[in-house]
């Protein structure tokens, strides 16, 4: 337990100390901004644009924003804080690799098991701070200038990105502990992100998937309910914990 | 007491056979000089010994405890300093050393006397400042520090002077000679005259093998001398001079050497230029490189 609080804690202190906290928290400050913000700037754009388009011959009609808009906007904005997230950790294990900051630990008996797990809780504990403020912040706009009760389940479709979310941590993990370049790490990520998106193509699968996650959108608006999610959720849980075991058993048997 | 015992081990990465049938031991508080080229496989045998390399055949024992590949409980008693140290850059020393010491299982207690006593031994007691400041000697210095920290059996450090200047070479040296007396010291090198100063037994790895293995004294009665040099101010003084000692090679235009001469045949030579008052730059007593040593070890 010692060992495991003892490197848990360097690693925060790492993400602290290399400044990688303040570019996650003016990042994700900013993604829970920008979507009210757009919401709201929305009919001043219309406006603006109103008159030129006139003299083409399109008129623009009164738009009409609610918290719907801006929830909306915010689900268009979660594959930027995906993909700021997967590049801001996938060299949590493969800078270590590189620089060989690993083997002092090792050659001190920290077992290896130990390492994956202090590696995952500081890369889902920031996660969930991130993701906890962005949606904090456009959650507070939104009841600020709308009223979110026109969006549907806003919280729970706000869990099934998050989850999401912890799915393409485990990525991370699993690709860090099978490759050992930062790139590779990060190339296989999306990789394994759009072969899942291209398999929900098929129908039959897009209710199992965890891009299925990523559609909180439609929950908002009424177009799904959130007994539709359940398989979807299950499957992920079990792909999380299924990459975790083998991530961990791949480790006990890396060269390092 | 053997506190490390390799048994025929073999090493192989692809085709290449780094390690063929290698044996030795180490006693209790010897200090062993590690010594062979660069791709010997010295780092290759610490690496298994410390279980971060499988071992394709063969068996080692770090105090009667064989070493297992992957999680390896016997590196308890071993304290290891890579080559080229790495430390976390954004910690202080005295933190990194805690992050150590935590790890390991020092006691709190421990950890709190052990610290500032570690790093007045390595004399970075007044570098309270993060590591990624540090020069490569201080880096070192702070390596055998955290390789102390947990008082181990055996201190493991490969090339630890290699990288470094004459003064943060001569201040390792010093270092592991003053902890002589605590633990048993397994060092890798090439610099032979580090090896000359601090070792008690040396094993020299060639072909996957140990071409040589010995005490200090066993090794040196084996060694023949190299010669000597003399380097001259100007070409005349150099021609001069090959005239009246003959038996001498010229390396340059003012260089002259003399291949094979005791250290009576160099104090005959100062004599000589003494009395022809013929002033040279440099006289130098060569000493045999790990190279001659190695040609002759091997030759035979």
């Amino acid at each position: 337990m010692r060992q495991l609080a003892a490197f848990t804690k360097k690693e925060f202190m790492e993400i602290i100390r290399t400044g990688k906290v303040y570019i996650l928290l003016i990042l994700f400050v900013i993604f829970g901004i920008m979507s009210p913000a757009i919401a709201k700037l929305t009919p001043w754009m219309y406006d603006m644009l109103a008159d030129s388009m006139k003299d083409q011959g399109i008129t623009i009609g009164k738009t009409v924003v609610t918290a719907l808009t801006s929830w909306q906007q915010y689900y268009k904005n979660m594959s930027m804080e995906f993909i700021a997230f997967v590049v801001m950790f996938c060299g949590v294990l493969t800078l270590e690799y590189q620089k060989g900051t690993l083997i002092n630990m090792l050659t001190k008996g920290l077992p290896r098991w130990k390492v994956i797990v202090s590696k995952y809780l500081a890369v889902l504990i920031s996660w969930s701070i991130c993701y906890l403020l962005c949606f904090g912040i456009t959650y507070g706009y939104n009841a600020y200038f709308w009223d979110n009760s026109t969006a549907k389940h806003c919280v729970f479709a706000a869990f099934t990105s998050y989850l999401f979310g912890l799915w393409l941590i485990s990525l991370i993990m699993l690709f860090s502990s099978l490759l050992n370049t930062s790139t590779a790490v990060l190339l296989a990520t999306g990789l394994m992100y759009a072969v899942v998106l291209l398999l929900g193509m098929i129908p039959k699968l897009v209710d199992l998937l965890p891009t299925k996650l990523t559609r909180g959108v439609e929950l908002l608006a009424g177009a799904t309910k959130i007994q539709d999610y359940t398989l979807a959720i299950v499957v992920t849980i079990v792909l999380i914990v299924i990459s975790g075991i083998v991530t961990i058993i791949h480790f006990n048997h890396k060269r390092i | 007491m053997e506190m490390l015992t390799l048994s025929n081990v073999s090493k192989r990465f692809g085709s290449h056979q780094i390690l063929n049938d290698l044996s030795f031991q180490v006693s209790e508080n010897t200090i062993y000089g590690f010594i062979g080229e660069n791709g010997a496989g010295k780092t290759t045998t610490m690496k298994m010994i410390l279980g971060l390399y499988s071992v394709d055949s063969g068996v080692i024992q770090v105090n009667g405890e064989r070493v297992t590949y992957g999680q390896t409980n016997t590196n308890r008693y071993i304290g290891y300093l890579p080559d080229v140290p790495e430390f976390y850059g954004y910690m202080t020393p005295t933190e990194y050393l805690r992050l150590c010491g935590e790890i390991t299982g020092v006691a709190e207690s421990q950890i709190k006397n052990r610290i500032p006593e570690l790093l007045e031994l390595v004399g970075l007691e007044k570098a309270n400042k993060r590591i990624q400041g540090f020069s490569r000697g201080m880096k070192q210095r702070l390596g055998i520090a955290q390789a102390l920290l947990n008082k181990p059996k055996i201190l493991i450090c490969d090339e630890p002077t290699s990288a470094l200047d004459p003064i943060g070479r001569k201040e390792i040296i010093d270092i592991l000679q003053s902890i002589k007396k605590q633990t048993t010291v397994i060092f890798s090198t090439h610099i032979l005259s580090d090896v000359e100063r601090i070792c008690d037994e040396i094993g020299l790895l060639h072909n996957g093998t140990l071409a040589l293995n010995g005490t200090l004294e066993e090794i040196r009665n084996m060694r023949k001398s190299d010669g000597f040099m003399i380097e001259f101010d100007k070409v005349d003084d150099a021609k001069n001079f090959a005239n009246i000692y003959m038996g001498c090679e010229f390396l340059s235009g003012t260089e002259l050497s003399f291949n094979g001469k005791t250290k009576e045949d160099m104090m005959a030579a100062m004599r000589l230029l003494y009395e022809n008052q013929i002033y040279p730059v440099k006289i130098e007593m060569r000493e045999p490189t790990l190279e001659s040593l190695f040609l002759e070890v091997v030759s035979k």
